[in-house]
């Protein structure tokens, strides 16, 4: 392969470090105002009354909103613009500013007077799920989320229990986890004097929807409302939610003065209105013979959704699919459902729940083999999925290379696992104080969105005169490298070199909604669009080329700007001299590839069906040093090994492992969210604590190769994959090395010194 | 945001003038790394700040020299230059490590000495040091100049004794007798930018025969105002040191964090990680092996 399968540099690479590519923060236009927004300091009240008079007197203010001046308080969804007369969280917005320049902005912010009556609210799952318990939402009956629950029967589980010489029941919890992107959330929008439509710039991961939210704050039409997306400073499922409010309340506020409007928010706004990991509370009882083969798993993974939620619906399918890891188990029985409550809502994260049902299950399996008095790795040997398995959905893995065991093998190979697990057991008997372990997870992973909705994308190739090619995805690149991948994938089909490949970001008038970037489809959904899109007008220009060159289409075969004729390659033209040639005729040389869905049945009630059309599989192994006088965690080395099908750009597949290890080790030791009465305590850097680079391990990143049937060249997915099973791994090693479990995360100094939790209240 | 006059200090006295006509109202701004932090935050200790003087371009308030025994910091010098100063590293070296420690390469090039001091936070990486050094503050205003020994000047978490005025210009102690041995190690939740959970600073002299004749202990993060705990140092001074003695005193340190700040959220944990690090700092300064010193490896 020629630009495929190599360490190309990224196309943004220069840009960037040069400092030219421009956020959202940095775009300024003729005129503009800047937006801020007052939030509530009640996680749930009454508003009795908003008087903005003194606010609206601010030298330098335009426009003072609350509800009642919007065109729609509620979004496309059920979050608030801004509230009209109760709040359910300290993120709810009631009212909104735009002034000229951000301290004036502020200073009216202060001006404003609003009377609360706080209310009662409900801060933990078990408050929410609590007999008579006050309801967060009224459409939300028991405090449950609309739509989450999705059950998993197979066989039955009593039967299993019965034939079980074992079995253990745990509880597992994680807390709300900050996506700390380092770009905080920012716009600018800009209203068209004419036709009443506006363009909205900003930090968003998913375009489509946050033009959604802003048509909805408008009261028009999606195609009066264009969304074109900024070089992102990170998300990580994050700028979701949050950018639809924020455009929706810039948009409105630009229509109303007339004047372009820039929001840009503080690091502390950010983590007050931004989206973070679902808590997860994991409860499970799971039954194997004294041979070590797991008879039956129940399970009941309840998450927490916080005062509004649009994802643990989709979410939650995601968790009931993979709850049981990646093992054939015989008989199932899985509910999985979200509560809502006064805190910071849920909402995605790298990984979308995955993170935490691994850590949870592959706690329980390391708790499961040390009950039957077996090697961890000997249990999830005899269980592990195998070709032909049957998946706890009742999908046959059949159609398929299934990587478990190969990829799990080779990165204990990599790792040295067993040698120095046997060390480290025969000195942690010696005692002292400083101890290692080593510990590991293995997952799986279902590549796009499978049946959870429509895994539909498209992607635009347009060739121009000079050979240069324009390329157009509904999905973005949110630092994660998806337009150096697919400019990859098009220069690699047309036979051209990278360089000619012009990627340009995604403005929603000119694509068609191809859904979101989320669920690591970037490469996997997005690239086989580009795919079908090159290869289109490959077949167009292959047939001028064949007429120029008095041969077969079917004979000609293009590599570095040429196309040749397989048999005789002197036989050459320029793709250009080709290209030109087919324009000169007429033809159109701008295709736009369309993936379409595969089918995948799904039963509902008892969550069988085919879940996703491939997999991908993942092992971490990682080792620790634990000081048991002090709870101190080191992390030494983590091998990660997933098998990603085909790595497109090898160098961005280990960025994306690397910081995936990083991620995962910060929700494993060190991050949370910490809540009091709904109100985040620790809302930044300071006390919000994340791996820094001293604080990094040796990393050793295994790119393992199989052929996928499905991804662009054989790709599979790996953003999330690179995040999902680090925690696990780093707990388990913890527990080997200390001899004791911490099954509430963050392992952090109190918990693994104490073995409990210590909240400062 | 906070609205404030700003003076730029071109000499210590025109400096001491502007805060002497700022009066209650006025505060000296050196590298900013808490004073900026706390006006963005709109802090309520800030509020009643109506003039900045900022002070950074005293360059002759940067100094780290030694006369006649006694080690001097201008209050100006930089945790990045006292980490780095070959004077500090053999005289106090422990203060050295503190510095090495605080915030990332950033914060080092910025704080300085004299604003951790004066901003007095309990979980500030140079106080239990210095007050370990038993140095002295040398406060300069209009009227003249006085001296106070850090553990006077702190006063209490964020409260110092400086008056309307007063301009911290240096920070001394004596160097510690020939022999003296130090260490200083913070616990944080991480390995940089990390806010001490607890740390502890000891200086130890041993004279023949191994026999501890100095002591000084000093947690931070501890105690509302940085202090040597002498009851536990009572437990060294004049024996032979051994691990039984170095952790009973860590354990006596430990108790006397609990009789004086009572039960907190956080105090299970802290007695026995204090009582820990104690136990090895002690044993690090007087040269000891101790377990938890070795890892496995
Ligand atoms: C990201 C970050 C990480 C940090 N990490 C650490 C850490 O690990 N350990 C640690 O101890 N601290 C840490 N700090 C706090 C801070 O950096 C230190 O306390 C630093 O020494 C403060 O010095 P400064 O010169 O910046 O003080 P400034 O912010 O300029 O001043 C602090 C206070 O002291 C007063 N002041 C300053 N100089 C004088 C003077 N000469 N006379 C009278 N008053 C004066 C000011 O009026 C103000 O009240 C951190 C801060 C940040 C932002």
């Amino acid at each position: 392969m020629g630009v495929v399968s190599r360490p190309v540099p990224r196309v943004d690479a220069y840009e960037k470090v040069t400092g030219r590519a421009k956020f959202a923060a940095d775009l300024y236009f003729p005129g503009m105002l800047y937006g801020k927004v007052l939030r509530s300091p009640h996680a749930h009240a009454r508003i009795v009354k908003i008087d903005v008079s003194r606010a609206r007197e601010v030298p330098g203010v335009h426009c003072v909103l609350t509800a009642a001046d919007l065109p729609a308080a509620r979004s496309w969804f059920t979050y608030l613009f801004l509230a009209e007369d109760e709040v359910r969280y300290t993120g709810d917005a009631v009212a909104m500013v735009a002034a000229e320049d951000p301290d004036a902005a502020e200073e009216a912010l202060k001006a404003i007077e609003v009377v609360y009556e706080p209310l009662p609210g409900v801060f933990t799952i078990e408050e929410a799920l609590e007999p008579g318990a006050l309801q967060v939402q009224d459409y939300a009956p028991g405090n449950i989320v609309r739509n989450s629950h999705w059950p998993v029967r197979r066989g039955n589980v009593e039967e299993g229990f019965a034939r079980s010489d074992v079995i253990i029941e745990r509880e597992y919890r994680t807390p709300f986890i900050e996506h700390a992107y380092i770009e905080p959330e920012a716009t600018v929008a800009v209203p068209d004097p004419v036709d009443g439509s506006v363009t909205v710039y900003g930090s968003v991961q998913n375009p489509y929807m946050t033009r959604r939210y802003v048509a909805a704050a408008l009261g028009t039409a999606l195609g009066k409302v264009r969304i074109i997306q900024q070089t992102l400073g990170g998300s990580f499922g994050g700028k979701e939610e949050v950018m639809g409010l924020m455009c929706g309340r810039a948009a409105v506020m630009a229509v109303k003065t007339g004047r372009p409007v820039k929001m840009v928010n503080t690091r502390e706004e950010s983590f007050v209105e931004s989206a973070k990991r679902h808590p997860f509370r994991l409860r499970y009882k799971i039954g194997a013979t004294r041979e070590g083969r797991i008879m039956a798993f129940e399970a009941e993974l309840v998450d927490e959704g916080g005062a509004y939620n649009s994802q643990a619906q989709f979410m939650n399918w995601r968790a009931c699919v993979h709850s049981a890891g990646c093992y054939e188990i015989p008989n199932v029985k899985v509910d999985v459902y979200a509560v809502h409550t006064n805190n910071v809502y849920g909402g995605a994260m790298r990984g979308y729940s995955s993170p935490q049902v691994i850590f949870g299950q592959e706690s329980l399996m390391d708790e499961l083999a040390e009950a039957l008095g077996m090697d961890p790795v000997e249990l999830r040997r005899k269980n592990a999925l195998r070709f032909g398995s049957v998946t706890i959905t009742g999908q046959k893995l059949d159609d398929q290379p299934v990587n478990v065991l190969a990829v799990m093998e080779r990165v204990l190979e990599e790792a040295d696992y067993f040698n120095r697990r046997e060390e480290y057991t025969r000195q942690r008997e010696k005692g002292g104080p400083r101890r290692r372990g080593i510990g590991m997870a293995v997952s799986y992973r279902g590549c796009g969105l499978g049946a959870e909705t429509a895994d539909a994308t498209g992607g635009l190739v347009s060739v121009q005169e000079d050979g240069s090619v324009i390329i157009r995805s509904g999905l973005t690149d949110n630092g994660q490298g998806l337009s150096t991948s697919h400019a990859q994938i098009v220069a690699e089909e047309l036979g051209i070199p990278l360089s000619k490949v012009v990627y340009q970001r995604v403005d929603t008038s000119t694509m068609p909604d191809g859904g979101m970037t989320v669920a690591s489809r970037g490469t996997y959904t997005g690239g086989r669009a580009m795919l079908l899109a090159a290869r289109k007008v490959k077949e167009i220009i292959f047939r001028g080329a064949a007429e120029l060159l008095s041969c077969r289409p079917e004979e000609l075969a293009s590599s570095d700007g040429l196309i040749f004729c397989s048999s005789d390659p002197s036989k050459k033209v320029s793709f250009e001299e080709a290209v030109r040639h087919c324009l000169f005729r007429g033809e159109t040389l701008t295709q736009l590839g369309w993936v379409v869905p595969p089918e995948l049945p799904w039963d509902r009630p008892t969550g069988q069906g085919k879940a996703f059309p491939t997999y991908m599989y993942s092992c971490v192994v990682a080792e620790v040093e634990v000081d048991t006088e002090t709870g101190q965690v080191e992390v030494l080395r983590v091998t990660a090994g997933h098998d990603v099908g085909r790595a497109i750009n090898p160098a961005l597949a280990a960025g994306q492992i690397y910081g995936g290890i990083v991620m995962g080790m910060g929700m494993a030791l060190m991050e949370e969210v910490e809540l009091h009465k709904g109100v985040i305590l620790n809302p930044n850097f300071d006390s919000y604590t994340i791996p820094t680079s001293l604080d990094m391990p040796e990393m050793k990143p295994l790119l393992l190769e199989s052929e996928d049937p499905v991804g662009p060249f054989h790709a599979k997915s790996l953003g999330e994959p690179a995040m999902e099973c680090v925690a696990a791994a780093i707990v388990n090693a913890v527990a080997h090395a200390t001899g004791r479990r911490v099954r509430s995360l963050p392992a952090n100094l109190e918990k693994v010194l104490l073995g409990k939790t210590l909240a400062r209240s | 945001m906070h609205k404030f006059d700003y003076v730029k200090a071109r000499s210590l006295e025109e400096a001491l003038r502007a805060l002497s006509q700022g009066g209650e109202k006025a505060c000296a701004l050196a590298g900013g790394t808490d004073l900026l932090v706390g006006f963005r935050a709109e802090d309520a200790r800030l509020r009643h700040i109506e003039l900045v003087v900022d002070i950074g371009d005293l360059t002759e308030l940067a100094y780290i020299r030694e006369e006649n025994g006694c080690v001097a910091l201008g209050a100006l010098t930089t945790h990045a230059a006292i980490a780095e100063s070959s004077l500090i590293r053999v005289a106090a070296p422990f203060l050295a490590t503190a510095c090495s420690q605080v915030g990332s390469p950033q914060i080092r090039n910025r704080g300085t000495v004299g604003g951790n001091l004066c901003n007095a936070s309990p979980a500030a990486d140079t106080l239990p040091v210095l007050v370990a050094l038993e140095a002295e503050v040398v406060l300069r205003s209009l009227g003249g100049e006085r001296r106070v020994p850090v553990s006077r000047f702190v006063e209490g978490p964020h409260r110092t004794g400086l008056r309307p005025g007063e301009l911290v210009t240096e920070v001394r102690f004596n160097r510690p007798l020939p022999g003296s041995r130090t260490c200083f190690i913070k616990l944080g939740r991480r390995k940089a930018m990390s806010i001490a959970r607890l740390s502890i600073a000891v200086l130890l002299r041993t004279g023949d025969g191994g026999v501890v004749e100095e002591i000084r202990l000093v947690p931070g993060a501890a105690l509302p105002v940085p202090a040597r705990v002498t009851a536990a140092e009572e437990i060294l001074r004049g024996q032979g040191l051994t691990v039984e003695l170095a952790r009973e005193a860590g354990e006596k340190l430990a108790q006397e964090m609990v009789r004086i700040t009572g039960q907190r959220w956080s105090t299970p944990y802290k007695v026995p990680a204090i009582a820990a690090l104690t136990r090895r700092a002690i044993l690090t300064a007087g040269g000891l092996e101790d377990v938890a010193t070795r890892s496995q490896a």
